[in-house]
């Protein structure tokens, strides 16, 4: 999810930062990391430090699970020149939102005070409230709002089909997967790991041998790679639109 | 001890006459045999400092206690030496007969010291002129073969090329150049036979673990090699962003799809052959259609093509294709077919070529062979191998034509301790940078299964950090005992238990108890030795690394696109390597550390390294 927040931030915006806590083991990222040393301290923790850290006059400030993160949501933003957050059934969304950077010595000054609610840092600033329609509608899209965050997958996908009930997955099957056939892709409706592969089992004759799934568990003799990146076994994954699924053989390598 | 010999046939070139040498059974305890009786007999043997085309520099060949037996794969040996292309400790594995002929001599190694004072043969025991100069290691083999199990030299390996391989039936003791080492000693083939039989201690209980890990061995845990080869990894590694292309430049090639073996299998004439007494059967050979060579070549065969077939494994094709910017399959295969002629190490002639390209297109090296030329590319090999123009420096392998260079192009030579990379790109594979950084042959993928790690959910394969040191070590110790005992590697996932089977193999071989615990204390005792061979013949810590490219270039495109690995990163993950090892944060081993295995029988200085090191 980190990487898909990163990716669609670097067009708009001069330096991607992401904080986070030394514990924590990142991908590599085309962003800055910043170690929060304070942990537990709470997102305005983190602000001040991003704020800190940032050398430009505004930044916008994000969680890392937005998968909905919108690019033009984020531009029209900065566009408004002050602070600023949507607001959306009455919660101000302070992890979605403008802050000056300067405005690390105020939240310095909220924590020493032990106030440690975002909100109240951007009430100083004097924010400007940006209605849910006016954000939704900068996305040029439908769907879920662009600071919306999931707990489970299943939620996530309910609201990836709501906003695109055709949206598909690009499955491929390499190596053993594929000995019969040949390297071949296929598209599947999203859903997690363990349903595409089951759907493309059942509806290909791609792959050859035993059943990929075996006892509700990916079979130990292949592995997935997302977009190339991330090696998975968790059939619960969620996967989204046009993310492309490669099942390998786990032997990789010599 | 049942299992050994408990002696090594030495055999002096320079005055055409051998002796057996007695092995104490502590000895073999420790080492088994492999890599671990070889990594010994060469520290016993070749004199501190050698030149390794001295005379006096060995080249041995370690059996093992398994080699006899009907335990698949277990067909195999240990080629040993000082290499010419690093400096260091090299052992190169091969599998066939040979193996099997070498221990019904009655003996666990044999050894060659001196150099002939002709190009000669060594067969029935003794030298003879030498009639198969000039041919292939094929070639010498069929004329030998009325004198038992040949292992030979192709060209190179007369022309001292600095990585020319020895083999067996087709099979290579690739890496290292210790073709280089035998050429030096003037030495074409050796012929063996013998008739000895190895005693077993419990012949019932072996046969049932024979059956066991057959079993276990012809499932799911080796289809991979035995339905598609090692070549399975093309498609899947450029998927990944993983397939060093271009000389590193890139690490995904768009013409990977033609070398797949999901497109070759089915669609290009295909047979599957095994080793001496394996089950598994990953050897493919793939047919291909020999590239015209030259317009005189086509006008005296009417432009008639030869077809020929060929084995090819992932590494020669990574290497002589997509490293080389070559996407063709017919050059592809008739480059590594080539290669096997010529005997040469199929990783280091592309990748030494594949640099030379990088510096033609930088303008430092003038008439270079140029990336995606595959019309050009069999005519480099041949002049690799005979050392003609260009090709005599090229011979010398990538670190030495760097330095010959200069220009800062050792920043881009893909090569560690100038054996040159195999087909894993660090940057996207960090576990691995680990594994090769350190590896005491150099740039080694075969004594570390690194990549293990990285290609498992369990880790993050572009972001190495401390707990990378633990995983790499893991796989190393594993690679020693297997490379000692020795099973192919391609049964690591047919165990159940990895050292608990082993020690079980071995306790019914020897008739000694092995428990896991011990054997994992041997794998470990074997990388120190090795190591300790480095140490001795003057490895310092700035030899474990990777060329400056992988440190300071971020991969510019492909799946891995942005991984980067910072040499900080790499830094920390040796420090912590040696300290998990028990060695010093900078890699050199306790002073008492060898004298505990092999209770000071070893003739290493401890003057060398970090003070109190040895």
């Amino acid at each position: 999810m980190i990487e898909h927040v990163v990716s669609c931030l670097r067009p708009v915006v001069d330096e991607v930062i992401v904080v986070t806590s030394a514990e924590l083991e990142l991908p590599e990222l085309e962003a800055r990391v910043v170690i929060d040393g304070e942990i537990g301290g709470g997102p305005l923790v983190g602000i001040r430090e991003g704020l800190a850290a940032a050398t430009s006059e505004f930044a916008f400030v994000t969680s890392v699970d937005a998968p909905f993160l919108n690019a033009k949501y984020v531009e029209a933003l900065f566009s408004l020149g002050a602070a600023a957050a949507p607001v959306s059934e009455g919660h101000v969304q302070v992890l979605s939102a403008i802050y000056p950077c300067a405005a690390w010595r105020n939240a310095d000054n909220h924590l020493r005070r032990g106030s440690r609610r975002p909100l109240r840092l951007l009430e100083e600033l004097d924010y400007t409230a940006v209605s849910s329609d006016s954000a939704v509608a900068w996305c040029e899209s439908e769907g879920p709002r662009p600071w919306h965050g999931f707990n489970e997958p299943k939620e996530y996908l309910e609201a990836v089909r709501a906003l695109d009930p055709t949206a598909t997955v690009e499955l491929e099957f390499l190596g053993r997967a594929a000995n019969r056939t040949g390297p071949s892709r296929g598209r599947y409706p999203v859903g997690t790991l363990g349903e595409v592969l089951a759907r493309a089992e059942s509806s290909t004759s791609l792959t050859s041998g035993p059943s990929l799934i075996e006892n509700g568990r990916l079979r130990k003799s292949h592995l997935v790679c997302l977009g190339g990146r991330a090696l998975v076994r968790d059939l619960s994954i969620p996967l989204g639109p046009d993310e492309l699924v490669s099942v390998i053989d786990a032997l990789a390598g010599g | 001890m049942k299992g050994f010999h408990g002696c090594y046939w030495r055999f002096d070139l320079s005055r055409n006459c051998g002796e057996r040498i007695a092995i104490e059974d502590s000895v073999l305890r420790q080492t088994l045999g492999g890599v671990g009786l070889g990594a010994w007999l060469l520290h016993k043997e070749a004199p501190v400092g050698v030149d390794p085309f001295a005379p006096e520099a060995p080249l041995i060949f370690s059996f093992s206690p398994l080699v006899g037996t009907r335990f698949t794969t277990s067909a195999k040996f240990a080629v040993v030496a000082k290499s010419p292309l690093t400096g260091f400790i090299s052992d190169a594995l091969s599998s066939s007969h040979f193996a099997i002929a070498g221990k019904s001599m009655g003996v666990d190694a044999i050894v060659l010291v001196g150099a002939c004072v002709e190009n000669s043969e060594l067969v029935d025991g003794r030298l003879r002129p030498s009639e198969c100069w000039g041919l292939s290691a094929e070639e010498t083999a069929g004329r030998l073969a009325r004198f038992g199990r040949v292992a030979a030299i192709g060209v190179a390996g007369e022309q001292l090329v600095r990585f020319a391989n020895l083999s067996t039936e087709g099979r290579h003791a690739g890496r290292g150049g210790l073709g280089a080492v035998m050429g030096s000693k003037r030495l074409k083939a050796i012929a063996i036979r013998g008739e000895v039989a190895t005693e077993i201690a419990n012949p019932d209980q072996v046969d049932q673990l024979v059956r066991r890990l057959r079993k276990r061995a012809s499932g799911e845990s080796t289809a991979k090699y035995s339905e598609l080869g090692t070549i399975a990894n093309v498609l899947s590694f450029d998927r990944l962003g993983t397939l060093p292309t271009r000389n590193f430049q890139a690490s995904h090639f768009e013409q990977a799809d033609r070398l797949s073996a999901e497109n070759w299998h089915g669609r290009r004439a295909h047979k599957r052959t095994s080793c001496a007494s394996c089950t598994i059967g990953c050897e493919h050979q793939f047919a291909f259609t020999s590239p015209r060579q030259s317009e005189e070549s086509s006008r005296a065969n009417g432009d008639q093509r030869e077809k020929k077939q060929t084995r090819i494994e992932y590494e020669s094709l990574f290497a002589l294709g997509p490293l080389c910017g070559i996407g063709d399959p017919d050059v592809v295969l008739a480059a590594a077919s080539r290669c096997d002629e010529l005997g040469i190490d199929t990783i280091s002639a592309g990748a030494t070529l594949a640099f030379a390209m990088e510096c033609g297109e930088r303008g430092l090296l003038a008439d270079a062979p140029r990336f995606d030329d595959p019309d050009s590319l069999l005519g480099w090999l041949d002049d690799i191998a005979h050392r003609r123009g260009l090709g005599d420096r090229l011979a010398e392998g990538s670190r030495r034509l760097a330095g010959a260079i200069g220009q800062n192009s050792i920043d881009f030579a893909p090569q560690v301790k100038g054996l040159e990379m195999p087909g894993y790109e660090p940057r996207a594979l960090q576990t691995l940078a680990l594994g090769l950084s350190v590896g005491v042959r150099g740039a080694d993928h075969n004594r570390s299964g690194a990549y293990e790690a990285d290609f498992s959910e369990d880790v993050d394969r572009l972001c190495g950090n401390a707990s990378s040191a633990a995983r790499a070590i893991e796989t190393e110790d594993r690679a020693a005992l297997l490379d000692s005992l020795i099973l192919c590697k391609f049964v690591r996932g047919a165990f159940e238990d990895f050292y608990s089977d082993c020690a079980d193999i071995l306790t019914a071989v020897t008739g000694e108890t092995f428990g896991p615990e011990r054997l994992r204390s041997v794998g470990k005792g074997i990388v120190d030795l090795r190591k300790a061979f480095n140490i001795r013949e003057g490895w310092r810590p700035a030899d474990d690394t990777l060329p400056s490219r992988f440190l300071s270039e971020p991969l510019a495109s492909g799946p891995a696109r942005g991984a980067r690995l910072p040499k900080q990163r790499l830094d920390e993950m040796i420090e912590s390597y040696n300290l998990e090892r028990g060695w010093s944060a900078d890699g050199y081993l306790p002073a008492s550390r060898l004298a505990e295995i092999f209770e000071e029988r070893l003739a290493v200085p401890t003057s060398v390294g970090s003070g109190e090191g040895v």
